[in-house]
């Protein structure tokens, strides 16, 4: 029993990269042997952002931060890629791997992992359905949605694609939440329409913000002096949504239907009757049988549409780097510039040429000089976010914590989740909830200290009866004190202990009694769980 | 050439960070044990405090502050005389009508949200959800413009709430977790209140039982020891956000303070008194958090044994559960202003009681009472205000308001003015926009303000 445990805490890596002398992994089958095209393509498109980033730094004056080790690139990328920390054997196999191209095949093989699309569908469904966080009525809605999410990150469906569905789901069929709530959902996303309320004006200012990145909702009562939309032109975009309704009870889960082909609408508490109407460009063309939203949908993901695009661009790029090249990432245009203009239409341009593939973006984003920077400043002040000339530190979102966590300590979350019981999984995203926060200003709350110093499990991952990982390194009959603290730091830090960690760490437990060592071991681990760095993405 | 306007307010926002955590890095283990704080009441630069009794579901104006005896609509209950000459309320709340001198019934609210979750939101936070902008609750904004740096609990506790409706009415929004509610004694979506058997701890507030003291500052020391090269190698807000949520947290372990929480050190004849369930012992740890000088407590009456699982939300036999759920509120809150009364707190106090909305004055084939924001009642009392009165009236059927309509942020104007925060005090949004505590428009209601 134990040395299974050992094996999976610390034993030999079982999901260890191949070396570059290895055979062919059965993997390696799949593929082509040569570079394929995606492959080159990213590499360009990285050393186009590493260009263009290294302008900025030079025009600003800013030697940029030296480079990440491989520890810490480690980390990022996979908290970036897969939402989790890698495993301690992980860590020490890339740690201790010396081929030069370990980083591109360690970002492939993430890419290729299960949890890669479990990562992927969060992401979107954060960005596409921000209500489920917060809003039982979109919490019903969103397991539906997440499954059609999932079945669309698997098949690597184009993002133009992707929000295509969106604007022209099917609506009107019976109820969008399932009767039984514990049912296996049918996958669609009209969760978007119920999330919304089915509300015209709420469809038109989420689709303008999510899709377009422009806020509209100010337009939507009144005109202001500054503004670049007046109010017209608002209710001009959600008269595309002018026949969808909400049914059902007032304040029941009623479902969202549409009626068919009503292009206008009245403005709220006034006479005026707005059509429908593009933002910008032409005004719509109306053929035979055209639906509105089809029309919308059409010159929403147009590759001509000069928001789309750099939106979604401006998004993935805010994601990996905790800053826009826009910043906040739903109010592009007006006053809000770009820091970056010529990479910004750069990434968009070759987003649209490589059909809306969001891993092309990936790949081509953690090959960058930028992101493969340290976080650690070597400077009194920190140089202003939006040269990229250092790492953001970005606090954890609460899937992260949870999966990182239960990583680091072995935990397992056995009890699924119901109605009536979240389980521990679904009380802890409750609780390190974080809603939209930036995650470079993440904060914490006394509750969320309070659960990670005393709370189930960080209590059970420092007790030797109920933490795996603690029994494992303390029972391990080939390590020596050193040895046991190095290894707890690379389960929860990727990454050894510098010396004189080592040495403070190792003296607090060869001063306990021997019969007290791996408690004193425990308090180790608990002081590391419950530090900053863990906590963080940096 | 760059925009390094842009940064400014986030540089600036960080170097606050960093003040409030000035000190804290690298902070020896014994740094983090305080002593007790001085007694609230006898202080005499006490900022006051604010106790709101929540009813989740919207409770029946009519069968409680709004009675209409003799019409078709008042249903079976009575009303009776209180300490103010000619305002009456139902017989159910006998003990409230004692003490009616202190107490302003607002019978004129005037709202337009019937749906749970949106009027939660409204009332809570006195906006209406609106796209990006998470705004936050009541309960956050007051312990922001009370925040006391050296405060050893923290600024808002909710007690036994019930948050299904709308979680995010719950929320701190845009102002951070840093005034997220310290919450004790969550009830769940299905979970009953009532009973016996009620914690109202706060969850994780001590280490295992086989870490003690010593053990518990050896490891704090590991930890700022670890944490001190990170601090100082990564100084963001997000990092300096973390440190103090954990001086903070460990603050209120080792604190006097945390003892408020310690309801078995009352009397059994005044725990009896509150009564003897979630909200009458969470009325009574409101008390003792006053007293420790807490600035901002909700208590949340959403269940009575034998009434429906959405407390006020009588759609059906209303007169059963409001009976009940009255039994519950008038010993609770009654008690509550004697106490604080005697130890001198009640005009430092202010009590606010309300819920999302009101019911339909009609009673319903089911002897039940529907969704009703048009025409209802909010209480306010003790906290300087002017008692003995109602304001507004809503006629001989109880369908309209007649008579000084108040809307959402007029009633949270008033709060803050009698609070002694100014309404238009200004936060900055998640949207970058600064938005005020309460709508510019909101007139606050100068007839009970003292």
């Amino acid at each position: 029993m134990r040395d299974h445990r050992t094996w999976i805490a610390i034993g030999v890596a079982c999901l260890a990269l191949p070396r570059p002398g290895d055979a062919p992994a059965a993997d390696a089958a799949r593929k082509p042997v040569e570079v394929p095209r995606a492959t080159r393509d990213a590499r360009a498109l990285a050393a186009t952002i590493d260009r263009l980033l290294a302008e900025k730094w030079a025009e600003a004056r800013v030697i940029p931060a030296g480079p990440a080790d491989d520890g810490e690139y480690l980390r990022r990328v996979s908290l970036d890629l897969v939402g989790k920390i890698p495993t301690a054997a992980d860590a020490r196999e890339v740690i201790e791997d010396l081929s030069p191209d370990k980083r591109s095949r360690l970002v492939e093989k993430l890419l290729d992992s299960p949890a890669y699309t479990a990562r992927a569908t969060e992401i979107w469904r954060q960005l596409l359905l921000p209500e489920a966080d917060t809003e039982g009525q979109a919490r019903f809605a969103a397991p539906a949605f997440e499954a059609w999410l999932r079945k669309k990150v698997i098949d690597e469906v184009g993002y133009d694609k992707m929000v295509r569905e969106i604007l022209t789901a099917r609506l009107g069929a019976r109820a969008t939440a399932p009767a039984n709530p514990n049912a296996r959902p049918e996958p669609s996303p009209a969760a978007f329409y119920t999330a919304k309320e089915g509300k015209p004006e709420n469809l038109a200012a989420g689709a303008s913000r999510v899709f377009l990145g422009v806020r509209l909702e100010c337009a939507q009562c009144h005109n202001h002096p500054f503004a670049r939309w007046k109010r017209e032109e608002f209710w001009g975009l959600a008269a595309f949504f002018a026949g969808v309704q909400r049914q059902g009870p007032e304040d029941g889960y009623g479902s969202v239907r549409e009626v068919a082909n009503r292009h206008e609408l009245a403005i709220p508490g006034t006479e005026k009757i707005v059509k429908a109407a593009f933002l910008e460009g032409p005004p719509p063309v109306w053929k035979a049988k055209a639906e509105p939203r089809e029309v919308l949908a059409d010159w929403i993901t147009s590759p001509k549409n000069p928001y789309f695009a750099r939106a979604a661009v401006n998004r993935v790029w805010a994601r990996f780097f905790g800053t826009g090249l826009v910043d906040p990432v739903d109010d592009m245009g007006g006053d809000n510039l770009p820091s970056h203009p010529a990479l910004l239409d750069e990434l968009a341009r070759q987003f649209v040429e490589h059909d809306y593939e969001l891993k092309y973006l990936i790949r081509a984003i953690t090959a960058t000089r930028a992101y493969g920077l340290t976080s650690a400043l070597d400077r009194p002040e920190p140089t202003p976010p939006f040269l990229f000339s250092a790492m953001s530190v970005r606090g954890l979102s609460a899937g992260q914590l949870f999966s990182s966590l239960a990583q680091a300590t072995g935990f397992r979350d056995g009890a699924e989740g119901s109605m009536t019981d979240v389980g521990p999984r679904g009380r802890f995203l409750e609780l390190f909830a974080n809603r939209d926060e930036k995650p470079t200003e993440a904060q914490t709350s006394i509750l969320q200290a309070l659960t990670l110093m005393n709370g189930q499990i960080v209590t059970g991952a420092t007790s030797l009866e109920v933490g795996d990982t603690l029994a494992a390194v303390a029972e391990a009959p080939y390590l020596d004190t050193a040895g046991r603290v190095e290894e707890l730091f690379l389960a929860a830090l990727t990454r050894k202990p510098r010396p004189d960690e080592s040495a403070l760490m190792v003296g607090y437990i060869e001063k306990a009694a021997p019969d007290d060592r791996s408690k004193a071991l425990a308090d180790v681990f608990w002081a590391i769980l419950n530090g900053p760095e863990f906590k963080h993405n940096h | 050439m760059f925009r390094s306007d842009r940064d400014a307010p986030r540089l600036s926002r960080r170097q606050v960070m960093r003040l409030a955590s000035a000190g804290a890095i690298g902070a020896s283990a014994s740094g983090w044990i305080e002593t007790l704080a001085a007694s609230a009441a006898a202080d005499p630069k006490r900022r006051k405090s604010c106790i709101l009794l929540w009813m989740t579901g919207g409770p029946s104006q009519t069968d409680t502050f709004d009675p209409k005896p003799g019409h078709s609509h008042g249903g079976p209950f009575k009303a009776i005389e209180t300490a103010a000459p000619g305002v009456r309320i139902s017989e159910h709340l006998p003990k409230l009508a004692a003490q009616m001198k202190d107490i302003a019934i607002i019978r004129s609210m005037s709202t337009k949200e019937g749906d749970h979750g949106r009027a939660t939101f409204n009332l809570r936070t006195g906006y209406q959800p609106q796209g990006p902008i998470h705004y936050p609750t009541l309960g956050s904004l007051v312990s922001k413009e009370f925040e006391d740096e050296s405060a050893e609990l923290p600024g808002f506790v909710s007690i036994s709430p019930y948050r299904a409706f709308n979680p995010a009415a719950f929320s701190a929004g845009f102002l951070g977790p840093k005034y997220a509610p310290l919450i004790v004694g969550e009830r769940g979506v299905l979970g009953g209140a009532g009973g016996t058997n009620i914690s109202l701890k706060v969850d994780d507030m001590a280490p295992p039982s086989d870490v003690d003291l010593s053990r518990a500052d050896a490891r704090l020391g590991l930890r700022d020891a670890l944490a001190k090269d990170f601090l100082a190698s990564r100084p963001g807000v997000s990092p300096l956000s973390h440190q103090d949520a954990y001086q903070r947290a460990v603050k209120m372990m080792r604190s006097a303070a945390a003892r408020a929480f310690e309801l078995e050190e009352e009397p059994a004849p005044v725990r009896d008194a509150y009564g003897r369930n979630a909200f009458g012992q969470g009325c009574l740890l409101a008390r003792r958090l006053v007293e420790r000088g807490v600035p901002f407590i909700e208590v949340t009456l959403s269940a009575a044994d034998g009434s429906m699982a959405f407390g006020w939300d009588t759609h059906q036999r209303n007169f059963d559960a409001v009976e009940k759920l009255s039994q519950v509120l008038d010993p609770a809150w009654s008690t509550l202003m004697t106490d604080l009364r005697s130890r001198g707190l009640l005009d430092s106090t202010l009590i606010v009681w309300m819920g999302e909305f009101g019911r339909t004055p009609k009673i319903n084939k089911d002897a039940g009472r529907d969704h009703f924001p048009a025409a209802w009642t909010t209480v306010l009392a003790g906290g300087g205000i002017k008692g003995g009165r109602a304001i507004g009236d809503t006629g001989a059927d109880g369908m309209t308001v007649k008579d000084r309509p108040v809307s959402v942020p007029d009633l949270l104007a008033t709060v803050c003015q009698a609070l002694g925060i100014d309404p238009a005090t200004q936060n900055v949004s998640d949207v970058g926009r600064p938005i005020r505590i309460v709508d510019p428009k909101a007139k606050p209601i100068e007839e009970v303000i003292g």
